[in-house]
């Protein structure tokens, strides 16, 4: 545990030298945080300026969804996307043969691949996304017991995350040119706003089939006060399991890698 | 150790690769319906290694160095056979045994590009699991040796291959491996950057006790590192034994310089030599004769007898040409 701590830790140094080589990073990524609220933001404003509840979601509510949201989508950015991009494209670890070079490692190949790269900045988007969480906890009773369900399942909702994206990430092995990763980014924006005001079939759908219901849906939720103990056991399982079977895709996939002949 | 350090046996692989004719119609019909090919790149290959040993490895592109090199360091499992190395099997990949191997490629780097390589080293320290005291002294004593103070602190991205060549070792050597996997690790390099290199290889061999396995296509590296080579041939081990001995055993003909003392040697020659022997054109009455090395023997006890000979050599073909001939196939065995 300590050792991946200290891997962790000269990781996140490495990749942020890395990025301070670049000064036009800094700016960037702030102007990128910044849009991302500010869409997110205009969009739900714009409807609740006509609306009081959107399929019995209210402003707060769906405020909840964006901040779980933009929250989620920032630790993906800060280290799960970076890390297993690595992976993808004819620059890629794949597709160069430089996978090697993780095989050869005397650690966790899963571990390694997952954490490797950091982009740092991304740490903007963490602090707009805890402001935009704090702004709708304003505006609702917020008790003890539904921070504590919300911590949980937000855990489940990155655990989601993170699994979904080992699986794409493992189909590269595959087909190492095609871009698995952006297909999952655009499903993935999908879940800036709660699942429940999607009709009802495609609803489940992307609670279940395609977990982003599961990911900021339901923390948010939880927040609110808004969720049964069934629908946050099934999650919590259901992250476990997505999780257990990423890992498992993923050692396949590893086990499959002839690396690129050379 | 009463061992081997590496102890292959029978070790084979064979690729399952998809088969594909030119033409579109053929690749429509691929897509619908995959025919694959077993492609048997190692076949059943037997050696053992022992401590401190530098071997090189040597084989025609295509002939099974890579694939063999990629199944001791774990990267591949063979389809059949066995190998021990420090008392690991490679392919189940256990830490403790990645922990004693390392390896070098001279086309894929494992720097990161952006930052210095004292960076990439702290990384390498962190996986590898070493204290950053026990990492800065081999990597000072690294440094000491590839004479690289000056490189620590440039970008990897701004360095020549040379410099970046440095680099790379450094960071295979930084766990302090007990045996180092070189894959072709002087390509592209200069001759005095191929030079220096090779004397690092043989100084830290002497020093540390590593145990190096070597691919090259540079004659150079080989005769200069290795006492012994392994030679295969189309995924088959065709030599295990010393490079001079190599060129005696293999090369199917000798070469004889000799002097003649008389007008139009080249005719002489032709008048009492076996048509299958070789004149090649000499300079200044020198003339060179390519000769059936079982018959040598008897052919200058011949020429000896019926011609005025000022002077004459018998040498062993260079290796570079004992090498070409095996690599295109020929009959040499």
């Amino acid at each position: 545990m300590l050792r991946h701590l200290r891997i962790i830790r000269v990781f996140v140094a490495a990749s942020t030298q890395q990025e301070l080589a670049y000064h036009a990073n800094f700016a960037i990524s702030l102007l990128n945080a910044l849009l991302k609220l500010a869409t997110g933001w205009l969009g739900l404003v714009i409807v609740f300026e006509q609306v009081d509840a959107l399929n019995g979601w209210d402003y707060a509510a769906a405020l909840a969804v964006l901040g779980v949201y933009l929250l989620v989508g920032a630790l993906r950015d800060l280290v799960l996307a970076p890390s297993l991009n690595q992976l993808a494209g004819l620059e890629g670890d794949i597709w160069q043969g430089t996978f090697d070079f993780v095989l050869l490692r005397p650690a966790n190949t899963q571990f390694l691949v997952s954490v490797r790269q950091w982009q740092i900045f991304a740490v903007f988007d963490v602090v707009m996304a805890l402001l935009v969480i704090a702004a709708a906890c304003a505006q609702i009773t917020l008790t003890a017991a539904n921070l504590l369900a919300f911590l949980l399942l937000l855990t489940g909702g990155v655990i989601t995350i993170y699994a979904m994206m080992l699986i794409f990430s493992s189909l590269l092995f595959w087909s190492p040119g095609f871009l698995f990763t952006w297909v999952f980014d655009g499903i993935f924006q999908m879940a800036r706003y709660p699942v429940g005001i999607y009709p009802g079939a495609l609803g489940l759908l992307l609670t279940w089939v395609i977990p982003i219901g599961i990911i900021t849906t339901v923390p948010a939720q939880a927040l609110t006060g808004d969720i049964s103990a069934e629908m946050m056991l099934a999650t919590l399982i259901f992250a476990v399991v997505a999780l257990a079977v990423a890992s498992l895709l993923f050692r396949r996939a590893t086990n499959r890698y002839a690396s690129a002949s050379s | 150790m009463p061992d081997s350090q590496i102890e292959v046996e029978n070790l084979t692989k064979v690729y399952h690769v998809p088969e594909r004719e030119a033409g579109l119609t053929a690749s429509v019909r691929s897509f619908f319906r995959r025919t694959y090919r077993d492609v048997l790149a190692v076949k059943g290959i037997s050696f053992s290694i022992e401590a401190g040993e530098i071997v090189g490895f040597i084989g025609a592109n295509g002939a099974g160095k890579t694939t063999t090199l990629k199944m001791l360091t774990g990267l591949l499992q063979p389809s059949s056979g066995s190998a021990t190395i420090a008392g690991f099997t490679p392919w189940e990949r256990q830490p403790a045994y990645l922990r004693r191997i390392s390896m070098v490629m001279g086309n894929k780097s494992q720097m990161l590009w952006d930052i210095p390589p004292l960076d990439t080293f702290r990384v390498l320290g962190a996986i590898y699991g070493l204290s950053s005291v026990e990492a800065a002294r081999t990597v000072n004593e690294l440094v000491e040796l590839l004479q690289m103070q000056n490189l620590l602190t440039k970008p990897v991205r701004n360095m020549s291959l040379g410099e970046r060549m440095k680099c790379e070792l450094t960071a295979a050597l930084i766990h302090r491996p007990e045996v180092l996997f070189l894959d072709e690790p002087t390509i592209g390099l200069d001759v005095s950057a191929q030079r220096r290199l090779r004397q690092f290889i043989v100084d830290y061999n002497r020093q540390s006790g590593v145990t190096v396995m070597l691919t090259s296509h540079y004659m150079a590296d080989v005769m200069e590192l290795c006492n012994r080579v392994i030679l295969i041939q189309q995924g088959k081990l065709i030599y295990d034994g010393d490079l001079a001995a190599l060129s005696q055993q293999l090369a199917p003909f000798k070469l004889v310089r000799l002097t003649l003392n008389i007008d139009d040697p080249v005719r002489a020659l032709r008048a009492c030599l076996p048509p299958d022997a070789e004149i090649l054109a000499g300079m200044n009455g020198d003339i060179t004769l390519r000769l059936d090395r079982t018959k040598t023997a008897h052919i200058i006890a011949h020429l000896l007898n019926s011609l005025p000979v000022d002077d004459l050599s018998i040498e062993n073909p260079p290796i570079e040409a004992v090498i070409d001939q095996i690599y295109q196939g020929e009959e040499v065995l």
